[in-house]
């Protein structure tokens, strides 16, 4: 047996059957779910009747837990099931959430809280004040060790092709910290100014906010910082890393891929050398795509980044074969040749003197070898984004008429629809469900084109429905360049007699390590992906990078960890967390007009400026909690301490014994909309009172929500959520009279003017010292009335009007005034705890709390033989009684370990 | 003047210090007493990181005094001396300053004469620590058994759960026969449980086991010893009495019901009945009709806390001012089992809150569901009772008709009383544990130690401390038998070395001191000179009774030495205060 007794839940009842049982000799394992130990009780102020310090009383308690000997606690872990086993012990799965900080190395100094950068309600006060996404729960916490609180990756990270981490890129510039919001994507990929400008933007469909009133300008934010990096460091401030490994990878392909490998690869120490069989680097970026979307000296400055540490790039040198890298000492190949070969028609006419392919047209224009066009009708075939660039190229070269022919609708148009909307307020000319049959030309020069019209027949193999040629519809038009834009094919051909190739031409490739069926050789990009987008390039050569790295280190890439198994955190657990999101207008695209545009290659997307940036980049709903902006990495003073690649840790373990104290939860003041809670503002919780009158308070004042004016008139509203039906919960939860009589009497400390009027239906002081505490704050000026409240709604200058029975005086609807409104809020059953053993075994009474079998003469005795509950999980209860419960689950506990005969 | 490296923390408590106490000047007065090696603040001195530094201070800078200013002793000192020992420092060498409860507390009003105070109280610490010895705790074997004092629900539960740990028990009970006030019940709440039934399962398995010896008629006349190993003297009816030797002690002696007076709320007349009355009498009514010596019941009245939540009143010598907290759930399930009875009994109660609390709300729903009418009167104009001739009336100004009077004729009336403290003068003179204003036992605090006692190894239970229902007792108890399993299971005690020493040079053999102290720790022995007084320390509570009386000066504290003491006067008392003090 691993341990005695395992006990689910850190909170008052929980330390004190640890330590019960600790210091009677078993040896226990306390599992709590938050970072903390410490329950709500650490939460509090003062606690009733003696007025004592919670914090006081439970750090001790706490620091006991933390050091004693026979007590192991896992802190940040949940028990996901309890088996019980046939000798009538158990075994109990349990699992550590990753904190992101290695507890043992953590100081608990509190730098990375200073330098995180996202803000969240912070649970600890209530939701009154934030917390930063890194962070210490609270001062007194047990262990003190920062929680980075990220629930996974953020839609727009985990959308991202590249793997760059947009969420963080936008919670720096949201802090101004430009600088370090470009560098921290240039780990992810260096060609932050291209990607700015020309990627298509997954991250902007995914966004969260963009399902409420628009998306965070994603692509835009980049612009703004990699404009603003390189305005100001026109190098890199880098050069070649001082510590080289000795091995040297040899590169074929300056395209994206290509280049974000040879990076990556160079920063880890290896010798690079990139093989360019153009006559520039930059692969599509430089020929693919116009200037007036990518201007030619961004990709300059952003290749750059990679030349800087020392990658050596050859340019006009083909490579036809692996081998011979090899014998010049290449450790490893990473094949990045890109896909630029021109898929033909078949069509008769094809090899005239002004048809030519997409790729063909576009590299003449970037390379400044543009054909003349004034006055002249280009047509262009295709559908796709490489159809509607050419188009917009020859606008701006002068045709006449520029006409974009395509066989299906519009519907199926695999461009983006702003693009098309683009080109057509150019005014390209879009012929749909049409197609050129046939070339015509006079001594091999093109003159026209023979057309012919489309109808959509069955859907095909992709699904799409397939165009069916309309007979008698042909017609001959004249032309003067065809440009075709059907599709490329990987450049795979030279290389097909040593690497294995699927049947579409891509290089057959293991798809998380891209190695290739020659183990030196790895490949990726669009060789393997076919034709994509510029961040799925990216992606591949980080991928490949990684892994070269792995396999010239000699690991075993089946241990790879590149692709952590992180999950995306849902959209609905967004908003519900964000709970109401006031509308802020998405900030506007800024497009040169078109008139202004056709006339130049001038680039039409204009910056945002720093304004709308940092307003864009504050509308960002912080999906994941941490944004990965490793902020915290860079401030924490002990190095590897903060690491993003943990996992969840499960580990199974066998115990004697078992003690739910998994506590209650509080009344969701959310099903009392009366009460008004959550829509006026200065209608607020007990717990959130509580949190205002703590020694550890946000503020140094008692104050009200609204204007942060010191309430001189407060009402406490007993029994919300309790003893009321119509909130679906008809038990008294025992501690809400008592907790707000307390409160009363600490604002009346705080606050010496105050009035404060308790409404209530029977005061229930029950306890050691109760009504003696009741009648004092009576003494003291507290004014009870006898009326259970109605609703409450908003009066003049944030004041409340609270409607109530009075039933003591002369009866009937009566309404005051009151400048904060306190609901004491009650207490509800923790479901959790009943779904923790199979079958439904663990037996709920008829209110949810986990029953108690033989209360009268084994309190906490549940409906499992060697299963205990402890403290509120079986039922409201206040402090004193929960850990008069606990005791008895302790001693029980041990009875039962002791007959069980078997000890750890 | 000591060369020791002494270490002081002074501790904001989040804002209890802080907000009335300037803790950086009290540092600032602070930093340069003699011997103080590293001085800092701490907003929490007492959560763990902070004990981390403490260790590593004391490791790192070579400390060998440590002072913490900050709460009160009883909530702290063993926090601190404990963080002493993890850092190998004599956990004794450590001193505790209260500049909380004994000072930001009580002088709100001023708070730079608080951050004056504060700076002296720390001066004083510092002066005391630097004349701390090292002291080494005794260490007692505990004997593996226990004396449960009543055989009530708490006493019969506890016995059992300390037996199933192996732990030996001594059951006594005054009564001849085992089972307190559930034994006679025939339906509790909130199970509706049979307490006669519940009571026999437990005697049997009681008697059952052997583990545990029962004497009935039996009370605790003598105690000796401390704790792990105590001496008790026990008498059982008229035997001569005989010692047990116990590692613990539990209290479950029980409460009383409040004694109605006669004439009050009209008790003495005809059918007026406690709730004890009331209990005992509903429990033996068949189904049908309801009859009260001979006289059908068709309505009734409770009159809540009665005996409860009384006021101060010129007639009343002692009020009890506490609520009873069972009653109110107590009078529900009684009209309960009358109206499941006789479905059409009229029931009336009045009250002045209902304090059902918690799942017993349900009683109150029933209770309502099943006809009983509320009436809520106000404490300071409790209803009336009187006699009508053919029965009772009530009459009552209700709060829920505002403020109307009403009178209500009725065959019955149940005057709801609560539990008061059971009188038990010879027992309390032989332990000697603290009472509460209430009367009850106190424990040492109701949230950090809310079983034990100020007498180490007396742990209280049940109702005996206060009014509680019968499986909170029984809970109550349960949590005793863990304290005392604690304490036993671990086969030994430690005990503070903070006792008198006798300089037996000085001493004279006079004896004053002996009969000063109260724990009759002191005796006489004989040596080269004559007698000297000797100390024994097993008994010696260090309360230092003895230590004024000695004519000669021959008796010290260990841990409050004149000398330390005297340094501390020396220290507080020293002008001017450092400089940057406020003045």
């Amino acid at each position: 047996m691993d341990y005695d007794v395992l006990i689910i839940g850190a909170g008052i009842a929980g330390m004190e059957a640890a330590l019960s049982l600790g210091n009677m000799g078993f040896k226990v394992l306390l599992v709590e779910k938050e970072a903390s130990i410490g329950g709500k009780m650490i939460l509090l102020s003062k606690v009733f009747p003696t007025l004592d310090c919670a914090s006081c009383i439970s750090t001790p308690k706490m620091a006991d837990v933390a050091h004693h000997p026979n007590v192991t606690l896992q802190v940040y872990s949940e028990v996901e099931g309890v088996d019980p086993l046939a000798d009538g012990s158990f075994r109990a799965k349990v699992v550590k959430k990753p904190t992101y900080v290695n507890a043992d190395l953590c100081t608990g100094c509190g730098l990375c809280e200073t330098a995180c950068t996202v803000a969240v309600a912070d649970e600890f006060n209530a939701g009154l004040v934030a917390r930063r996404a890194a962070h210490i729960p609270f001062p007194q916490a047990i262990p003190k060790k920062a929680v980075i609180d990220r629930r996974g990756f953020s839609p727009c990270h985990h959308s991202c092709p590249a793997g760059v981490r947009a969420h963080g890129y936008i919670s720096l510039v949201r802090s101004g910290r430009y600088e370090e919001a470009f560098n921290l994507h240039m780990e992810d990929a260096p060609l932050v100014g291209s990607l700015a400008r020309a990627c298509y933007a997954p991250c902007e469909e995914e966004c969260t906010r963009g399902s409420v009133d628009g998306t965070i300008p994603i692509r835009g934010i980049k612009r703004f910082m990699s404009d603003y990096y390189y305005e100001r460091h026109p190098e890199p401030e880098y050069g070649v890393p001082e510590k080289k490994n000795g091995r040297k990878v040899a590169v074929i392909g300056a395209g994206p891929a290509g280049l974000t490998a040879a990076y990556q690869l160079a920063r880890k120490g290896y010798t690079v050398k990139i093989f360019e069989e153009a006559p520039e680097a930059g692969g599509m970026l430089r020929i693919g795509i116009p200037s007036y979307r990518l201007p030619k000296d961004v990709v300059d400055r952003d290749i750059a980044n990679v030349t800087a540490l020392g990658v050596e790039i050859e340019t006009r040198h083909e490579i036809s074969s692996i081998e011979p890298l090899k014998e010049q000492g290449y450790d490893a190949v990473f094949l990045a040749a890109g896909a630029v070969e021109a898929r033909t028609m078949g069509v008769e006419g094809e090899d005239l003197e002004g048809v030519m392919d997409c790729m063909e047209f576009l590299r003449e224009v970037n390379i400044g070898r543009a054909p003349d066009l004034e006055g002249k009708t280009v047509m262009v075939v295709g559908g796709g984004n490489s159809a509607i660039d050419p188009a917009r190229v020859a606008i701006r070269l002068g045709a006449e008429k520029v006409l974009i022919q395509y066989r299906r609708s519009r519907a199926e148009m695999p461009a983006h629809s702003w693009e098309i909307e683009g080109a057509e307020e150019e005014g390209v000319e879009l012929q749909l469900l049409r197609v050129p049959v046939r070339f015509i030309g006079k001594d091999g020069k093109l003159e026209a084109a023979e057309c012919i019209s489309m109808k959509l027949g069955e859907p095909d193999e992709s699904g799409r429905r397939s165009p069916v040629p309309q007979k008698g519809s042909e017609e001959i038009v004249p032309v003067d360049l065809v440009v075709l834009a059907i599709g490329l094919k990987p450049s795979t051909s030279p290389f097909a007699h040593e690497l294995e190739t699927n049947k579409n031409g891509t290089l057959k490739v293991n798809s998380h390590t891209l190695e290739t069926s020659d183990p030196r050789v790895f490949a990726g990009g669009d060789v393997v992906t076919g034709p994509s987008m510029i961040a799925q390039a990216i992606g591949q050569g980080n991928r490949a990078a990684h892994h070269i790295d792995m396999y010239l280190r000699g690991e075993d890439l089946s241990l790879s960890r590149f692709d952590l198994p992180i999950p995306t955190v849902e959209k609905k657990d967004v908003l519900m967390r964000a709970k109401s999101i006031s509308f802020r207008k998405p900030t506007d695209k800024k497009e040169l007009e078109p008139s202004e545009r056709c006339r130049s290659f001038s680039e039409i997307e204009q910056p945002f400026t720093k304004e709308e940036i940092r307003y864009g980049a504050g509308r960002c709903l912080d999906c994941a909690v941490c944004s990965e902006c490793e902020a915290c990495i860079r401030a924490c003073p002990v190095e590897d301490c903060i690491r993003f690649d943990m996992l969840p840790e499960r580990r199974e373990v066998t115990v004697g014994s078992v003690i739910v104290a998994t506590g209650y939860d509080l009344f969701n003041v959310e099903k009392k909309p009366q009460y008004g809670s959550g829509r006026l503002k200065n209608v607020i919780t007990g717990m959130q009172m509580d949190r205002l009158l703590a020694p550890t308070r946000p503020f140094n004042t008692v104050l009200r929500p609204s204007d942060g004016k010191e309430p001189d008139n407060i009402a406490y509203v007993l029994c919300t959520g309790s003893r009321d039906q119509t909130a679906d919960n008809t038990l008294c939860s025992r501690v809400c009279c008592m907790y707000s009589i307390k409160q009363a009497q600490l604002i009346m400390g705080a606050l010496p003017l105050a009035d404060i009027t308790i409404y209530y239906i029977d005061i229930r002081a029950f306890g050691k010292g109760y009504d003696e505490f009741y009648e004092q704050a009576k003494a003291m000026g507290v004014y009870f009335v006898k009326g259970k409240v109605a609703k409450v709604e908003e009066a003049e200058d944030g004041n409340m009007t609270v409607f109530y029975e009075d039933m003591a005086n002369s009866g009937g609807l009566k309404t005051a005034t009151h400048d904060l409104v306190v609901l004491s809020v009650g207490l509800l059953p923790n479901r959790e705890a009943l779904g923790l053993f199979p079958d439904q075994m663990l037996k709920a009474d008829d209110f949810h709390y986990v029953a108690e079998v033989e209360e009268d003469i084994d309190p906490g005795r549940t409906s499992i033989a060697g299963v205990f509950v402890a403290g509120t999980a079986s039922g409201a209860r206040d402090i004193p009684d929960s850990i008069l419960h606990a005791g008895a689950a302790a001693a029980q506990a041990a009875a039962y370990i002791e007959n069980l005969g078997v000890r750890s | 003047m000591s060369e020791r490296r002494i270490g002081v923390y002074i501790c904001h408590c989040g804002g209890n210090i802080s907000d009335y106490v300037d803790v950086k000047q009290v540092l600032e007065g602070i930093r340069k007493e003699p011997c103080v090696a590293i001085a800092r603040t701490a907003v929490f001195t007492c959560s763990d990181a902070t004990q981390q530094d403490i260790i590593k201070d004391i490791k790192e800078q070579n400390l060998d005094g440590l002072v913490v200013a900050s709460c009160s002793p009883k909530l702290h000192l063993h926090t601190f001396r404990s963080v002493a020992e993890r850092a190998g420092m004599n956990p004794y060498k450590y001193v505790h300053v209260n500049i909380r409860e004994q000072c930001s507390w009580v002088h709100r009003d001023d708070k730079p004469s608080a951050s004056r105070k504060a700076i002296r109280l720390v001066r004083g610490g510092i002066a005391k620590a630097g004349l701390m010895d090292p002291l080494q705790s005794f260490r007692i074997e505990t004997i593996p058994k226990v004396l449960v004092i009543g055989a009530g629900i708490a006493g019969l539960r506890a016995s059992l759960a300390l037996a199933d740990l192996g732990i030996g028990v001594y059951l006594i009970e005054k009564k001849q026969e085992p089972g307190g006030w559930v034994a006679d019940m025939k339906s509790t709440f909130p199970n509706h449980r049979s307490g006669a039934g519940l009571i026999k399962g437990l005697v049997e398995r009681v008697h059952a086991h052997e583990g545990i010896t029962f004497f009935s008629g039996a009370e605790l006349v003598e105690k000796s010893g401390s704790v792990g190993a105590f001496k008790a003297l026990i008498r059982s009816g008229d035997e001569e009495p005989f010692s047990v030797d116990v590692g613990a002690m539990i209290v479950a002696t029980g409460f009383d019901t409040y004694a109605v007076k006669e004439g009050e709320y009209g008790y003495g007349m005809e059918g007026v009945v406690t709730l004890p009355e009331f209990k005992a009498w509903i429990d033996t009514q068949p189904a049908g009709e309801l009859v009260y010596n001979g006289r059908p019941i068709k309505t009734m009245a409770y009159v809540y806390c009665v005996g409860s939540r009384q006021a101060a009143q010129p007639d009343l010598e002692k009020p009890n001012k506490y609520c009873s907290r069972f009653c109110c759930s107590a009078a529900m399930h009684g009209a309960i089992c009358a109206s499941t009875l006789q479905p059409r009994v009229r029931q009336y109660h009045l009250f002045r809150d209902v304090r059902t609390y918690g799942k017993y709300e349900t009683l109150y729903e029933d209770a309502s569901r099943l006809g009983s009418v509320f009436l809520k009167f106000d404490g300071s104009a409790p209803p009336v009772v009187e006699s009508n001739g053919n029965g009772l009336t009530v009459t009552v100004k209700d709060m829920l008709s505002a403020g109307e009077e009403l009178e209500i004729d009725v065959d019955m009336v149940v005057l709801v009383t609560g539990m008061v403290a059971r009188e038990n003068k010879a027992l309390n003179d032989v332990l000697k544990l603290p009472i509460g204003q209430d009367g009850f036992f106190n424990e040492i605090h109701p949230k950090l130690r809310p079983v034990e006692t100020v007498i180490d190894g007396v742990f209280i239970a049940g109702t005996s401390q206060g009014p509680k229902t019968s499986s909170e007792s029984v809970a109550a108890a349960l949590s005793a038998v863990s304290k005392c399993a604690a304490l036993l299971m671990k086969g030994y005690v430690e005990l503070e070395p903070l006792v008198a020493q006798v300089n037996s040079d000085r001493c004279t053999g006079c004896a004053v001191c002996i009969e000063s102290c109260p724990y009759s720790a002191i005796n006489m022995i004989a040596c080269d000179t004559g007698e000297v007084a000797y100390v024994n320390t097993s008994l010696c509570k260090g309360g230092g009774a003895c230590v004024p009386v000695c004519p000669e000066n021959a008796i010290d504290v260990l841990g409050y030495t004149d000398d330390q003491i005297e340094s501390m006067i020396d220290a507080m008392a020293a002008e001017p205060l450092a400089e940057g003090a406020a003045t």
